[in-house]
């Protein structure tokens, strides 16, 4: 006689346990319905917040990307000092880019920028310093690098959007923070009400249940239908849930644009593929974990 | 009764007292050898059904040692509890029986969740159907069939997966005299072909005609075991034990 969970396949064995899930899936169709409508629920409003913050990043990043460091030398800073900034710059691995722009250069855009409202001719002499324009490569890095080149000799002062960096950095960690609470509540709730369900399937089979007790059938064997059912039902609201979102994006977006002119919107913040797999996979895994739960609890009483 | 082989069923010691504070098994011992048929018999909770629970594992004892079929019972992980159901096939005076299933459906259903073959299961069931005489009522539900036909088809399921014990705890309860008569009969023939057999009972017509071992229980402690017993002490060769 065998022991434990043995399980060699073969089609009679598989009709049997696909006819036994089905049997079941079909018997219960009200709480299945209500367990498949809440984990759609949950993974539309959990989708709907990945959607969001993906636009925001994407917006923040694209404000944040046309964040600049501009280090103004001394007046009587010599060649070599800027040579050694420019090395300096050259060498560090958080700078994307670092161009020196000399004052005539910097009075000439100042020309262009402000042609015809301040008559830049009535300056007898250049008043700007030379500087350097850097970019970093991350938006994070610029508050760290515009200390760094501070302390450079040569370097009179450093300018930054200082109090933008600061806040846009600050609300990107904040919205992380909330999204995460709101993704853990998501997911409780939606894992209570399949448990919930699997306990009233669990029920609705205790008869079948206490029987494949008695006649030796493993701890396993007897959880892997509901598993397979929460499985089911965690998989198919997510789907359901994607088509909903797709819809929602297909008839809302261009009534999006036309409210939001100003924002630029990005099309699809997210890698499409991705953002279904992932919301595919929160379903199955609220169900497999939701029903392993409560089954489990059932069978240790 | 003394016996070279090890036997089928001994217990040693065993006392279960349930959470309650209820002592429903005080200091028990018996042994029961392979091919035994033992009725147990005692008023209503007397600890009768409470010691067959304790030999498929459905309640633990609180003390002493017990072995079925080789199996150290009372220290049973619950892993292993599967195995040692599968060494035992279990009948209650409620049939429980599926009633969404057909009779067939009912005595493969043991072996299908056991992880049996197909070819197996298409040998087997036949085979205990034919035994319990069901072959003409296996496409039956038990709603169908009489109360005796249930209990038959519930000892087919007991016995399918071929099991050395057969533990039945008021087999006859829910029956007619007919159909008590006709149980009794197919137990007795699941007997000879070798199955140990132990029926917990309150049917003293059953115990009289059989006239086999009776083991006597009253506030949980054995009173008497008899060879060649009757339901009510007296009438047969007996041997008092403690208690």
């Amino acid at each position: 006689m065998k022991n434990g969970a043995t399980i060699i396949l073969d089609w009679g064995k598989l009709k049997f346990f696909l006819g036994e899930v089905l049997r079941n899936f079909s018997r219960n169709t009200g709480m299945q319905v209500t367990a498949i409508g809440t984990v759609a629920i949950t993974i539309v409003l959990l989708g709907l917040f990945l959607f969001v913050r993906g636009e925001l990043a994407d917006v923040g990043s694209r404000l944040l990307d046309q964040i600049e460091v501009s280090a103004y030398l001394h007046t009587d800073v010599t060649q070599a000092q800027v040579t050694a900034i420019a090395h300096f710059l050259a060498a560090d691995p958080r700078v994307a880019s670092a161009q020196f722009v000399p004052k005539k250069q910097a009075l000439a855009e100042l020309r262009a920028r402000t042609r015809g409202t301040i008559d830049t001719a009535l300056l007898t002499e250049n008043p700007l310093p030379d500087k350097f324009r850097i970019k970093t490569r991350v938006p994070d890095d610029v508050p760290a690098v515009a200390a760094s080149v501070r302390r450079l000799s040569g370097v009179e002062n450093v300018v930054y959007g200082q109090k933008i960096v600061q806040r846009l950095l600050q609300l990107g960690a904040v919205l992380r923070r909330i999204g995460i609470a709101v993704i853990a509540v998501f997911f409780a709730v939606a894992g209570i009400i399949i448990s919930n369900t699997i306990r009233l399937t669990v029920f609705a089979r205790r008869r079948e249940i206490a029987i494949m007790q008695l006649v030796g059938a493993t701890g396993t064997y007897i959880r892997l239908p509901f598993i397979c059912e929460g499985l089911l039902a965690g998989v198919v609201g997510a789907l359901l849930a994607v088509a909903l979102l797709a819809a929602a994006r297909v008839a809302l977006w261009p009534r999006l644009l036309e409210a939001l002119p100003w924002v630029q919107l990005a099309a699809m913040p997210l890698d499409a593929r991705l953002f279904v797999a992932e919301l595919v996979a929160v379903g199955a895994a609220i169900g497999v974990v939701a029903s392993w739960i409560s089954v489990g609890r059932h069978l240790r009483t | 009764m003394k016996s070279p082989l090890p036997a089928m069923i001994s217990l040693r010691g065993v006392t279960l007292v349930y959470p309650n504070g209820v002592r429903a098994l005080d200091n028990v011992n018996l042994e029961i050898e392979k091919g035994d048929f033992v009725f147990l018999v005692g008023d209503s909770g007397t600890g009768k059904s409470s010691l067959l629970r304790l030999l498929y594992r459905e309640a633990r004892s609180t003390a002493g040692e017990i072995i079925v079929d080789g199996i150290r019972v009372d220290r049973l992980r619950r892993k292993r509890v599967p195995a040692l159901r599968r060494h035992l096939g279990v009948v209650f005076q409620d049939f429980k029986l599926l009633v969404d299933k057909t009779v067939w459906e009912n005595v493969a259903f043991a072996m299908q969740v056991t992880g049996a073959h197909t070819r197996d299961v298409m040998r087997q069931v036949p085979r205990v159907l034919d035994l319990v005489g069901l072959s003409h009522k296996s496409r039956m539900y038990p709603g169908e069939l009489s109360g005796g036909e249930q209990q038959r088809a519930a000892i087919a399921r007991a016995l399918v997966n071929n099991p050395k014990i057969l533990l039945c705890d008021e087999p006859t309860g829910n029956l007619d005299p007919a159909n008590t008569t006709e149980i009794t009969a197919l137990l007795q023939r699941i007997n000879l072909k070798g199955t140990t057999v132990v029926v917990a009972t309150h049917n003293q017509a059953v115990v009289d005609r059989m006239r086999r071992r009776v083991v006597r229980l009253a506030d949980g402690r054995i009173t008497t075991d008899e060879e060649r017993g009757y339901y009510y002490l007296g009438l047969g060769q007996t041997q008092v034990l403690s208690g």
